[in-house]
């Protein structure tokens, strides 16, 4: 489902310098599969994620989705690719602010071209991570646990087929963390592809396969029994 | 994109920026809103000139005694229009309808027993009520046997009439007139104000003959009123009439014309020609304050679009295209300045009829103000909104993402 073919992502810093962020990956994620991918910060993790998302664009190397090459897809394709296969959740949340988690969870339902009951499926994404009753706060009325919850009924509202979480933990305590990780694995349990970025090694240990990276390159590859 | 959506991810755009909204919203109200009021006030302007250029009648030309301004009461002191020169217009000029030749005395004091007002005495003859198309509305009209028999009869108008008689019927009631006594045998219909703002209905109108002898002592007239059978030939007549009284009071330029000629057609030219000018200023200004109201908002919309840089990004990240993301910040913009708009134009309603009853300006509320305010700020809106809205489309959503 995922493909990844010596994926290299170069930036240009201001002074001209260039920092090689990936430096050709590969790797391969099928249907149902729960990654962890794991290097130290700064190694280009986000990166990574973000090229697997359709949001950024790698400097050379290949990536197929479903078959489909990401890199020949224009704009608006990968705009609705990231609707309809894509669930992010990010760190920091990345929460609308003055907006209730319903409107929130809303967002992928609004840019989506099927005319669904929006609202109805909001709501049933918030019930189904046990937001039930904080439909109508805003992300300041919610503790980072909760924040996190709704982000990922946001995720999840549209149905995509991968769970794209970077360091989604990052920002919770450990109590919020194995509520949010136990969620992840009943998702997987579903049948759901989840990748997610992290640098802990208990969060990673809930992975049925870990990815650990290094200088932009992919060092190990362990799939891990039940 | 639905329609639908793009309306309601404006609407709660702006409503999670309230103030920035409102002053937004601000220079288009001011605008619309002095948009609202010049065409209700101009439109009021110009019903009343049109009514009042209705009462001077549609066909008619008049010359007065004296030169100098356009229309008005003649001057008293110049002595030069005739009868004869009446005759002369009458036997030369073709098309003529009816033709009256008069005099008009200022500020003459009537008096009806105790009570007294005062009122301009008109010299009249029969031909009168053709030549102005107003006739006695009870009793008779002066006669050719009044004239002929330098008669002591008189008619009134209505508002010498309410303010000498009341409800009482003043025909057959003696009023005076400069010493002498006059029998009223009727009663002009209403006329209303002259395009020069004067009432009137405010008159004693008396037979010619015994205004010239037998009040005045004069040989000259102030005005004659032709009333032509095709308004097509008002400016030709006019011009014949002109040249006729030239050649008759031995005028060469540069000498002035002692006698002005005045006809429909250029006051309604005159009036609107005033209004034009005024018009055109006032809508110069309401279209500077809309420009200035569109900078103003194309300005916050840029200030709001990279604060928003983070929203722009996940909105992007959850499948927003670029073109979702131009909607809907164009989209604010021009709810923005269509509210402004309708508030604009409820404002200039506000204001116009405020102008109405305190200061008693004619007024006339119409449709157009309100299509000119949707026109204008859904242009002001679309130029305003999208520089700012395509800024935020071309967000790269990695960098917007990370606020
Ligand atoms: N737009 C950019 N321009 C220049 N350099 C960038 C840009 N984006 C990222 N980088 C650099 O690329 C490197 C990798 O960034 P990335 O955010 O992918 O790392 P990360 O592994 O996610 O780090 P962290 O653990 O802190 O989240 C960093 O050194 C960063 O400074
Ligand atoms: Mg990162």
């Amino acid at each position: 489902m995922i493909e990844l073919r010596n994926i290299t992502k170069t930036y240009r810093k201001n002074g001209g310098l260039e920092v090689n962020v990936l430096q050709g990956v590969t790797l391969e994620i099928k249907k149902g599969e729960f990654v962890a991918i794991m290097a130290p910060s700064g190694m280009g993790k986000s990166t990574l994620m973000n090229i697997i998302g359709c949001l950024d664009r790698p400097t050379s190397g290949e990536y197929f989705l479903d078959g489909a090459e990401v890199d020949k897809m224009n704009d608006d394709e990968q705009s609705r690719t990231r609707n309809k296969k894509i669930g992010f959740v990010f760190q920091s949340f990345n929460l609308l602010p003055k907006t209730t988690s319903l409107e929130n969870v809303e967002l992928p339902l609004i840019y989506s071209p099927e005319d669904v009951d929006v609202k109805a499926k909001a709501k049933a994404a918030l019930e189904a991570v046990g937001l039930g009753d904080r439909v109508h706060h805003a992300p300041s009325e919610l503790s980072g646990g909760q924040q996190q919850r709704v982000a990922i009924a946001r995720a999840l509202v549209n149905d995509p087929a991968i769970i794209l979480a970077d360091e989604p933990t990052g920002n919770l305590d450990s109590a919020s963390s194995d509520e949010v990780m136990n969620i992840f694995k009943k998702l997987n349990d579903d049948g759901r592809t989840i990748v997610l970025v992290t640098h802990e090694h208990d969060v990673a240990e809930k992975a049925k396969r870990i990815i650990r990276m290094k200088d932009g390159q992919v060092v190990s590859d362990e799939r891990r029994a039940e | 994109m639905m329609l639908s959506r793009v309306i309601n991810i404006s609407l709660k755009g702006l409503s999670k920026y309230k103030m920035r909204t409102f002053l937004m919203m601000l220079g288009i109200i001011i605008g619309i809103a002095t948009l609202t009021v010049i065409v209700s006030v101009s439109k009021g302007m110009q019903k009343k000139v049109m009514k009042s250029i209705q009462s001077f009648g549609s066909n008619a030309v008049m010359v007065s005694a004296g030169g100098g301004k356009m229309f008005g009461p003649p001057d008293e002191k110049v002595t030069s229009l005739t009868l004869d020169d009446a005759d002369a217009i009458r036997e030369q000029v073709k098309g003529i309808r009816a033709m009256s030749p008069f005099t008009m005395a200022l500020e003459q004091t009537v008096i009806y027993g105790s009570k007294n007002t005062m009122s301009p005495v008109v010299g009249v003859t029969p031909e009168f009520a053709d030549a102005w198309q107003w006739y006695a509305e009870k009793g008779d009209f002066i006669s050719d046997e009044d004239n002929s028999s330098m008669s002591k009869n008189c008619m009134l108008g209505q508002t010498v009439v309410s303010e000498l008689f009341g409800d009482q019927d003043p025909v057959g009631e003696t009023i005076r007139v400069n010493n002498t006594n006059f029998k009223i045998i009727g009663v002009l219909s209403k006329r209303g104000t002259s395009p020069r703002g004067m009432d009137m209905d405010r008159r004693v109108m008396v037979p010619l003959t015994t205004a010239m002898k037998r009040l005045y002592n004069v040989t000259y007239i102030g005005m004659i009123r032709l009333y032509i059978d095709d308004s097509s030939r008002l400016d030709e007549v006019s011009k014949t009439v002109a040249s006729i009284l030239k050649e008759r009071h031995h005028i060469t330029p540069p000498q002035e014309d002692d006698f002005r000629v005045t006809n429909t057609m250029a006051m309604a030219n005159m009036a609107k020609g005033v209004s034009k000018t005024l018009g055109t200023f006032l809508a110069l200004l309401s279209l500077i304050s809309l420009a200035v109201g569109g900078i103003v908002i194309a300005n916050i919309m840029f200030i709001s679009v990279n604060e928003r840089k983070k929203e722009i990004g996940i909105r992007r990240a959850f499948g927003a295209t670029a073109v979702d993301i131009r909607k809907q910040f164009l989209g604010e913009a021009l709810f923005v300045t269509i509210g402004g708009g309708i508030v604009g134009t409820a404002l200039g309603i506000i204001v116009s009829e405020g102008l109405a009853t305190i200061k008693k300006m004619p007024v006339v509320i119409s449709w157009e103000p309100f299509a000119l305010a949707i026109v204008f700020s859904t242009l002001v809106g679309i130029i305003a909104g999208l520089q700012p809205a395509k800024r935020a489309a071309a967000m790269d959503p990695v960098d917007a993402i990370r606020g």
